[in-house]
C-alpha cells in the first residue's frame, strides 16, 4: 500500500513536471478548453436544477461550450511542435480554420437557441 | 539534363492526364444523365410512381407561396380529419434543392416549369454523384481507381432504378449526399485539416436533410473509428476527422424539423455518442503516455484501469436501464425492422407489406449489380495491398451495406456505390499490373531488337532514356544500371517466364524499393486486358438494357406490346382527370393508401389516407371499410365524410397490383385494430379466392363487389384475368353505392355514396323499432358506431 501511494505521488509529480514543459501558447489553450468544459458541466447542474425546458436551449448551450471545447483541442493538436503529421502546417492556417469551424458552430447555435 | 528533360515530359505528361481525366469525367457525366432518360424518350417527361407525387406537390406549394410557408405548411388536404403537418414531417433537402435550382432557372429567365425541374433533378444529382464517386475513390486508392469507379457508377442499374428521370425521391440527391460526405470524411482523415471537417459536417447536414438513411453515416462514421482504435491505427488526424463531425453533426442533425431531438435522444445516435467518449479516453491515454515514461505508465495504467472500471459499469447500467425501459429500447419501428428482420412482420404489418422492405432474391443482385459482384471481391483484397485507414473504411462500408442490402431490397441502392468503388480499385490495380506487364515486355522487346542495351529486370518500364518512369522506379536509375546490366546481359537469352525467378537474384540489388512488382507473360497480359474490357462491355450493356427495360416504366402509364401494336393504358390519369374536373373542390375520396399521393397531387382532391402511412389505425379504418359489407363500409365512410370511392381493378386487362390483389393486406391491417375482421373468414381452406368457392364473407365485402360490379357484362362470363378463372357473384346491385365513373380499360373504378333515405317503409321500419326502444330516434337509420 505504502508503495501504491508513493507510486501515485511520483506518478502525480512527473505528470506535473512533464506538463510544465509545454510552451505557453498550448497552456493558453488548454487553460481555454478547461474553462469551455467547466461552463458545460455548470449549465447541466443548472438544468438538473431547474428542468430542461426549452430542450433545444440546454442543447445548444452544452454543444456550444462541448463544441468550442473539441475545436480548442483540435487546433492544439495541429499547432503543437511535437506533432510530426502536422509540421507543414502553417499555424496561421490551423488558426483560420478553427475561426472558420468556429463560425460555423456559433450560426447553428444562434439559430437552435430559439 | 536528362533528369530535367524527364522532369518536364513527366510533367507534361501529368498535365495530360489531367486535361484527359477532366474530359473523361465530363463524359462519364454525360453517360450518367443520358441514361437515365429512357422513359422521357419512350413515355412523356412525366413524373412516376406514388412517393414522387408527393414530392411534386410539395414543391410546387414551395415554389407558389415562398420558403416561409412551406415550413410552417398543415396540409388540411391528406389524411381527412386529422391532416398532416408537412413541415415537420418531411425530408425538405429534396423540395429544397428542386425548388433552388427552379428559382435560378427563373431568374435567368430560362422558363422551366417547376414539373420539369423535378423530373430532371434525379439525373443531374446522378452525374453529380459519379463525380463524388470519383473524388473518393481518388482519396483511397488513386485517380485511375477514381475513374474507372465513376465510371461504373454512372450506369450501374440499382443506383438507375431509384434515380431514372422522373423518379423524384429522396433517394435522388441522398445517394449523391451520401458519397460526398463520405468523401470529405476521408480527406480529413487523409489530410487532418479542419477546414474539410467543417465541410464534412455541411455535407452531413445536406444529408440529413435529404434522407431518413443518414442514420447509416452517423452509425458508419463511429464504427469505422472504432475499428482503427482497435486496430491500433489511431492519429490525431482520427481526432480531428471524428470529434467535429459529432458536435457540429448533432446540432444540424437537431436543425431540421423531421428530425429534431431524435438527434440526441433515439437509439440511433447512442453509437456516435458513445465512440466520442472513447475517442477522447483513448486520446488522452495518448497523450500521457507520450509524456510519461513507460514505467509510470503502467502505474497510471493500473490506477485509472481500478477506478475507472467502476465507474464505467454504474454508467453503463443507467444507460441500459434507460434503454431497456422503453419497449422498442429507443430505436424506431424502420430501424428496428434492420436488424431484426423478422420484427416488422410480427408487429408493424404495415412495414411488412410495403414490396420494397422485403428481402431481396439472389438474382436481384446479379439484375442490380451485375458484374460488380465478381469484382467486389478482388477489389476487398486489393484494399487490404496496403491497407490504409481510408481502404479500411472502404471496406467497412461494403461489408455493411452487403449486410443491410441483404434484409431489404431497397438498400440495395445503398451497397451500389460500395460495390462500385471496390470494383473500380480492383479494375485499376488488375489494368495497372497487366499494363504493366505488356509495357515492360515491349519496351524489352524493342530494346533487344534496337540496341545491345539490356532493360532493367524485375523493374516496370524504366530504362534510363526514354521510357517513362513508374513511381517505384525513380528511385533506381542512378544507382542500379551498373550493377543491374552485367546479370542481364548474361540472362538476356532466357525466356520470358523466367524473369519472375531472375527476380530473386536480382532481389539484393533491388532491395531499396518497397515491393516487387509482378510481371506477368505478354500472352496472358494482353488477353486478359482484351477480356476486360469485354466484361466492361458486358456490363454497359447490361446497363443500357436494365434502364432502358426494366427501370424506366413510370408506372402511372402503362404499355404493352400486342400483334396489332402498341396499347397504352392511361387509366389513372384518366381517373383523376375525372375527378378534378367533375366533383367539388372539398369533397373527399376514400382508396387504399396506395393512391392517396397520387390522388392528392393529380386530382386535387382531400383523401383519407396516403402512402406516408403514419397513422396506422386510420389506414385501418379504411381496410375494415373495404372488408365489410356494403351497409357496415357506407357507415364507416360516412363517419369519414367520405363522398367517393376509388378503386383499381385489373382483372379486365390483366394488370396484377390491384386492389383485390391487396386485398388480404387490407384485411390483416384492418383485423389489427378492429378484431370482428378476422383474416380467416375470407379464405376458404386457407387460400384466397374469389371464384364460386369463395367464402360468403369474401362475396359479400365492399372490395369484391366494388371491384366486379357489371364485370360480367364485359365478357359474359366474368373471367378475371389476372387471378385466372371466372368470378364467383356474378349478377348483385349495389344498395349504398352507385357507380359514377370507369375508365376506358375498367382499371379504375369510382363510386360514390348514396345519401341514406329519408323514410324508411316497411318491414325494415317495424323489426328496427321493435328492437331499437331505450336508443333515441326520430327515424331513418341509427348509425351504428363502428368503433365499439
Amino acid at each position: 500500500m505504502a508503495k501504491g501511494t508513493n507510486d501515485a505521488q511520483l506518478l502525480v509529480q512527473s505528470l506535473r513536471k512533464a506538463y510544465a514543459a509545454t510552451p505557453t501558447s498550448l497552456k493558453i489553450i488548454d487553460l481555454y478548453v478547461v474553462y469551455a468544459v467547466a461552463t458545460a458541466l455548470i449549465q447541466v447542474a443548472y438544468m438538473a436544477m431547474v428542468g430542461s425546458f426549452p430542450f433545444n436551449s440546454f442543447l445548444s448551450g452544452v454543444l456550444s461550450c462541448v463544441g468550442t471545447a473539441v475545436l480548442a483541442v483540435c487546433l492544439r493538436i495541429q499547432v503543437n511542435k511535437d506533432n510530426k503529421e502536422f509540421k507543414d502546417l502553417p499555424p496561421e492556417r490551423a488558426f483560420a480554420d478553427f475561426v472558420l469551424c468556429n463560425l460555423v458552430l456559433h450560426l447553428v447555435i444562434m439559430n437552435f437557441l430559439g | 539534363m536528362a533528369t530535367s528533360k524527364v522532369e518536364g515530359s513527366s510533367s507534361l505528361r501529368h498535365a495530360f492526364g489531367g486535361v484527359l481525366s477532366v474530359f473523361i469525367l465530363l463524359l462519364i457525366g454525360v453517360v450518367a444523365f443520358s441514361i437515365r432518360l429512357f422513359s422521357v424518350i419512350k413515355y412523356e417527361s412525366v413524373i412516376h410512381e406514388f412517393d414522387p407525387y408527393f414530392n411534386y406537390r410539395v414543391t410546387q406549394f414551395l415554389s407558389k407561396n415562398g420558403i416561409y410557408d412551406f415550413w410552417n405548411w398543415f396540409d388540411d388536404r391528406t389524411w381527412y380529419p386529422l391532416g398532416r403537418v408537412i413541415g415537420g414531417t418531411v425530408y425538405p433537402g429534396l423540395t429544397l434543392t428542386a425548388g433552388t435550382m427552379w428559382k435560378l432557372a427563373n431568374s435567368l429567365n430560362i422558363p422551366l416549369s417547376v414539373e420539369t425541374v423535378c423530373v430532371f433533378t434525379a439525373p443531374i444529382f446522378s452525374a453529380f454523384a459519379a463525380w463524388a464517386t470519383y473524388l473518393l475513390t481518388k482519396e483511397v486508392k488513386g485517380p485511375g481507381a477514381g475513374i474507372t469507379a465513376a465510371a461504373i457508377l454512372a450506369m450501374v442499374p440499382s443506383y438507375i432504378s431509384r434515380s431514372v428521370a422522373g423518379s423524384y425521391d429522396n433517394e435522388a440527391v441522398a445517394i449523391f449526399a451520401l458519397i460526398f460526405t463520405f468523401y470529405l470524411y476521408i480527406k480529413t482523415l487523409n489530410t487532418g485539416s479542419l477546414f474539410y471537417a467543417t465541410l464534412n459536417s455541411l455535407a452531413y447536414f445536406y444529408m440529413v436533410c435529404s434522407w431518413g438513411g443518414y442514420t447509416f453515416i452517423i452509425n458508419l462514421i463511429p464504427m469505422h473509428v472504432l475499428l482503427c482504435i482497435v486496430t491500433g491505427r489511431y492519429s490525431s488526424r482520427l481526432y480531428i476527422a471524428y470529434a467535429p463531425l459529432v458536435v457540429l453533426g448533432t446540432l444540424l442533425a437537431a436543425l431540421v424539423p423531421v428530425v429534431g431531438f431524435n438527434a440526441v435522444m433515439t437509439s440511433e445516435h447512442f453509437g456516435s455518442f458513445l465512440v466520442f467518449i472513447i475517442i477522447h479516453v483513448v486520446a488522452l491515454v495518448y497523450y500521457i503516455k507520450g509524456i510519461l515514461t513507460p514505467r509510470l505508465f503502467k502505474v497510471a495504467t493500473t490506477l485509472v484501469l481500478t477506478v475507472g472500471i467502476a465507474v464505467c459499469a454504474v454508467v453503463v447500467a443507467i444507460l441500459v436501464a434507460l434503454v431497456a425501459s422503453s419497449p422498442t429500447k429507443g430505436w424506431s419501428g424502420r430501424s428496428l425492422s434492420l436488424l431484426d428482420p423478422t420484427y416488422a412482420s410480427k408487429y408493424i404489418p404495415i412495414i411488412a407489406s410495403v414490396s420494397e422492405h422485403q428481402p431481396p432474391t439472389w438474382p436481384s443482385y446479379f439484375m442490380d449489380i451485375n458484374v460488380l459482384a465478381f469484382l467486389v471481391p478482388a477489389g476487398i483484397v486489393a484494399c487490404f495491398l496496403p491497407l490504409s485507414d481510408a481502404s479500411s473504411f472502404a471496406v467497412l462500408y461494403l461489408v455493411t451495406s452487403v449486410y443491410f442490402s441483404g434484409v431489404m431490397v431497397r438498400l440495395m441502392l445503398v451497397l451500389a456505390p460500395a460495390a462500385c468503388i471496390m470494383s473500380g480499385i480492383a479494375l485499376s490495380e488488375a489494368f495497372g499490373v497487366l499494363t504493366r506487364s505488356m509495357k515492360f515486355h515491349i519496351t524489352k522487346y524493342f530494346e533487344c531488337s534496337h540496341t545491345e542495351a539490356p532493360a532493367k529486370l524485375g523493374e516496370s518500364t524504366s530504362t534510363e532514356s526514354s521510357a517513362p518512369l513508374e513511381n517505384m522506379t525513380k528511385s533506381d536509375t542512378t544507382e542500379k544500371p551498373e550493377v543491374a546490366r552485367k546479370e542481364k546481359v548474361a540472362r538476356r537469352k532466357q525466356k520470358k517466364e523466367k524473369e519472375l525467378t531472375e527476380n530473386a537474384h536480382v532481389k539484393p540489388v533491388s532491395a531499396k524499393k518497397e515491393k516487387r512488382p509482378l510481371v506477368l507473360p505478354l500472352e496472358a497480359s494482353i488477353v486478359s486486358v482484351f477480356l476486360l474490357i469485354v466484361l466492361g462491355g458486358l456490363y454497359v450493356l447490361h446497363c443500357v438494357w436494365a434502364a432502358a427495360e426494366a427501370y424506366s416504366a413510370p408506372s402511372i402509364v402503362l404499355t404493352s406490346h400486342s400483334h396489332d401494336g402498341l396499347h397504352v393504358f392511361d387509366d389513372f390519369r384518366e381517373a383523376y382527370a375525372w375527378l378534378r374536373h367533375n366533383t367539388e373542390v372539398d369533397d373527399k375520396v376514400a382508396s387504399w393508401w396506395d393512391y392517396g399521393y397520387q390522388t392528392t397531387a393529380m386530382a386535387n382532391r382531400t383523401v383519407i389516407v396516403d402512402n406516408n402511412t403514419w397513422n396506422n389505425t386510420h389506414i385501418a379504418t379504411v381496410g375494415t371499410a373495404m372488408s365489410s359489407p356494403e351497409k357496415a363500409a357506407w357507415e364507416i365512410f360516412n363517419s369519414l365524410d367520405v363522398k367517393y370511392v376509388l378503386v383499381v381493378f385489373g382483372g379486365l386487362v390483366g394488370y396484377p397490383s390491384d386492389d383485390i390483389n391487396k386485398f388480404l393486406w387490407m384485411v390483416r391491417i384492418g383485423g389489427g385494430v378492429f378484431p370482428h375482421i378476422k383474416e380467416a373468414d375470407y379464405l376458404k381452406d386457407g387460400q384466397y379466392r374469389v371464384d364460386a368457392q369463395a367464402t360468403h364473407t369474401m362475396l359479400n365485402c365492399l372490395m369484391y363487389k366494388l371491384s366486379y360490379y357489371r364485370f360480367v357484362e364485359t365478357d359474359g362470363k366474368g373471367f378475371d384475368r389476372v387471378r385466372r378463372y371466372e368470378i364467383g357473384k356474378k349478377h348483385f346491385k349495389l344498395t349504398h353505392f352507385e357507380e359514377v365513373f370507369t375508365t376506358h380499360h375498367w382499371m379504375v373504378r369510382i363510386y360514390k355514396l348514396k345519401p341514406q333515405k329519408n323514410r324508411i317503409r316497411g318491414k325494415s321500419r317495424k323489426s328496427k323499432l321493435g328492437s331499437k326502444s331505450t336508443s333515441s330516434k326520430s327515424g331513418g337509420m341509427t348509425h351504428k358506431n363502428p368503433w365499439n
